[in-house]
């Protein structure tokens, strides 16, 4: 898999280049900001970028555009936007682009090694990955304000989050040491709860549960 | 201007003697209008002769009266005693006649001479007073040649001999410094014209054309108009006589109207002050009436940073130009202030500095007010750089934070995991090295907390609206937000204190109203920001207590804001927070 990284922090960026490469990606460029960084997209057209949110020159949010732009140009290339802060309107903006293949996680993640990876390879296969952390809000958000939410079991509100988060059956039943067939029962359950329409497509189960997660 | 009641002494000692005045011109000239010899042809010329010098008389008179420290009435009543003088030559009574005689050509110089002195009553400058001096002499002493040496004059007494080649000398030298005279004049008044603003130009162009074309008149239409068109000695009397009658009319006019109008005394000023509150502008206002320059400004002194100021605090620069006079009003031997006013107008700075002793300790109070007013603009600047100095040094921390430590952590909680994950390493030690990973990111996740408390990295990145919503996002308790704001300058203090506010409000109705659902809304109206915080909780909330909503109420008052608390026990809060979006 071609790799693309965007990173103004020369030490953060030379530690995930080795960190890729050590997982076996190929990082084809490394870039310091969001103007080569869109450069570099379009001469090596990679397979996923990896990008920092706040870059120069303006410091402010021209990671998150340039990666919504790349989305837009080209379907076939997966954005995985890192940030020391993760927020829901961010996650919206990302998620609206279209055919999934964005990921939006905290640059602590990296150090989790193999889940990051996994996550990577998600996002580069045409899923979804939300950071645990602004999942964990938009969950909390709706628990206040829902009633449906607020009525699911802790263990359904663990497998909604984590649906949320863009994980798999498969993976969701690793994290939870629980078998698949249960996962699929609790998802279900929590499909009839919420009023959701079950969808194989991952990217769009994503799509259904964070739209319904920031409801009102 | 209020209307006084009371006029001072000085000025009731002037209207005495002004009466005074009037009462010897109207004798005079109901003596003169006796001796006239209403029989002969000219009659209708000899009427022109009092009414010639009333004409001046009242012109005069009500000059000297409206400004009193001017002393244009006084030349204008000098040319109507000049016009009497003249007028003597009609009479019978010898000596009479040869009184006029001498006189007979006088007005000319009053002529040049009020030309000169406009609008002041002052000559300015040494080229004028020449010119004035050189134009008496021309018609009192090169005058004398035509009684001296011409048999024809018709006055014996003054008759010296039967000398034609004098008397054409005398006139020929009588001509040429008559002219030289009014092409000084000329060149003066061309002069004065060029440097006069456009609404001076206005009066004195008119006036000083009808000025000079008056004292031209009077040669010119007997050398060459009379033998060119054929007038009578009578018809050309008369039109002289009109002629010189109505340059008193105007140059009152000029005086009192146009530019120059505005007219008082420093006296008044003195009753006014008394009479009135003496503040300002009515305090200029008063100054520049007295003075009649409707240009004239005040400005106070400020002892602590030694400048000048107007009345709204704001230091001025001063006008270096020649036109602009500037006169320190002193008090006790301290500059409080100075008068600024235009040096053309009044010529005399002894008149202004006058005025100011007279005003100058309404000047010190309205210094006083001035200085608090400077030092309250300073008080307000140095605290909005106080509140962006706090804003800059929060975005530095957090950008510090950002670029740094929170890039330790992930480099250390990576390393951590490598260390767990490598090759060889026994179970126990990556199991460790593990938990270490997971402690680093804890710790990872309380820094991501105190940076969002500095400066959350919604308002760097994003502004007010993202800001605040990851704010109501992360509310332990039912947050609403409604948000309609237009843009807002990034990083402005207007951003960063409207999310500061906001997040101070809903801490507080966590942590202290216990409330258990709080409603958030920004909306922009017309040029004002506006906030409105509530929750349901306990209420009783004090702005005067506790450093949260003392800090708020600071934060907006520093930006001309307001911040109002309803806050009944029992009844919740609501907070709402206008900030003007200038």
């Amino acid at each position: 898999m071609r790799v693309i990284i965007a990173e103004d922090e020369t030490l953060l960026r030379r530690g995930l280049q080795l960190l890729l490469e050590e997982g076996g990606l190929q990082v084809v460029a490394a870039t310091p900001d969001s103007e080569t960084l869109e450069e570099a997209v379009d001469r090596f057209r990679p397979d996923l970028v990896i990008t920092d949110i706040r870059m120069p020159p303006t410091h402010t949010d021209e990671g998150l555009q340039a990666a919504l732009r790349i989305r837009r140009k080209y379907a076939d290339v997966a954005v995985v936007v890192l940030s020391q802060h993760v927020q829901r309107r961010y996650a919206s903006e990302l998620l609206a682009s279209p055919q999934g293949r964005v990921g939006y996680l905290l640059k602590q993640r990296i150090a989790n090694v193999d889940t990051f990876l996994a996550d990577l390879r998600e996002v580069a296969a045409g899923g979804t990955a939300l950071d645990p952390d602004v999942v964990a809000v938009m969950v909390a958000r709706a628990t206040l304000s829902n009633q449906a939410v607020r009525a699911l079991t802790p263990r359904q509100q663990q497998v909604l989050a984590l649906m949320a988060e863009g994980r798999s059956n498969a993976r969701i039943a690793a994290e939870l040491f629980l078998t698949e067939k249960a996962v699929v029962q609790h998802t279900s359950r929590i499909y009839d709860a919420l009023g959701l329409p079950v969808d194989s497509d991952s990217h769009r189960r994503v799509l259904a549960v964070v739209r319904y997660l920031s409801r009102g | 201007m209020r209307r006084l009641a009371v006029r001072p002494a000085l000025a009731r000692s002037l209207d005495r003697a002004l009466l005074a005045i009037l009462c010897a011109g109207l004798a005079l000239v109901g003596v003169e209008a006796a001796l006239l010899p209403w029989g002969g042809a000219g009659r209708i010329v000899l009427v022109l002769y009092p009414i010639v010098c009333l004409t001046y008389l009242g012109a005069g008179i009500v000059a000297w009266y409206r400004r009193p420290g001017n002393r244009l009435g006084a030349v204008i009543l000098f040319g109507g005693f000049a016009m009497w003088l003249s007028g003597l030559q009609d009479t019978d009574i010898p000596v009479l006649v040869a009184v006029g005689s001498v006189g007979a050509t006088l007005i000319l110089a009053v002529l040049v001479h009020l030309l000169h002195a406009f609008p002041s009553g002052r000559l300015p400058g040494p080229v004028s007073v020449t010119t004035v001096s050189i134009a008496y002499v021309t018609s009192l002493v090169l005058q004398a040649p035509k009684y001296l040496f011409n048999p024809d004059a018709g006055v014996p007494a003054l008759f010296l001999a039967d000398d034609p080649t004098a008397l054409a000398v005398g006139a020929m030298l009588q001509s040429l410094v008559g002219a030289g005279v009014m092409v000084a004049t000329a060149v003066v008044l061309i002069g004065r014209l060029r440097r006069a603003g456009p609404a001076g130009r206005r009066v004195l162009a008119p006036l000083f054309a009808y000025g000079s074309g008056a004292a031209l008149f009077i040669p010119v239409s007997t050398l060459v108009l009379t033998p060119l068109l054929g007038l009578t000695d009578v018809e050309r009397t008369a039109l002289q006589l009109v002629v010189l009658g109505c340059v008193p009319l105007a140059f009152a006019f000029g005086m009192l109207r146009g530019g120059f109008a505005r007219t008082g005394e420093v006296e008044e000023l003195g009753t006014w002050l008394g009479a009135s509150d003496g503040s300002r502008p009515a305090l200029t206002r008063a100054l520049a009436r007295a003075l009649g320059d409707p240009s004239l400004a005040l400005s106070f002194w400020v002892a602590r940073q030694r400048i000048f100021v107007d009345d709204h605090g704001v230091p001025i620069v001063r006008d270096s130009s020649p036109e602009r006079g500037l006169v320190p009003v002193e008090l006790e031997g301290r500059t409080v202030g100075a008068i600024h006013y235009d040096s053309q107008l009044i010529a005399d700075p002894e008149l202004v500095r006058t005025a100011g002793q007279v005003i100058a300790i309404a000047v010190d109070r309205e210094r006083l007010t001035a200085e608090l007013r400077e030092s309250q603009r300073a008080l307000q600047q140095s605290r909005e750089r106080l509140v962006d100095a706090a804003d800059r040094e929060r975005r530095r921390i957090a950008q510090d934070l950002h670029d740094g430590l929170q890039v330790q952590l992930v480099l250390l909680a990576l390393e951590a995991q490598q260390l767990a994950n490598a090759a060889g390493t026994d179970t126990a030690i990556g199991e460790r090295a593990t938990q270490l990973r997971q402690r680093i990111d804890d710790a990872a996740a309380n820094l991501r907390q105190l940076v969002a408390a500095v400066m959350p990295a919604g308002l760097i990145e994003h502004g007010l609206g993202a800001a605040v919503e990851d704010l109501a996002d992360r509310m332990p308790i039912p947050t609403t937000l409604e948000l309609s704001i237009d843009e807002i300058p990034a990083s402005s203090a207007l951003e960063s204190t409207a999310y500061f506010v906001t997040a101070e409000a809903l801490t507080n109705a966590v942590k202290h109203a216990r409330a258990s659902s709080a409603s958030v809304r920004l909306t922009s109206d017309d040029g004002w920001l506006m906030i409105e915080v509530s929750d349901d909780g306990m209420g009783g909330a004090n702005p005067g207590r506790g450093s949260g909503l003392r800090g708020m109420t600071d934060r907006v008052d520093v930006l001309g804001g307001h911040l109002r608390i309803a806050s009944e026990p029992g009844q919740g809060t609501r907070i709402e927070v206008a900030l003007p979006c200038a």
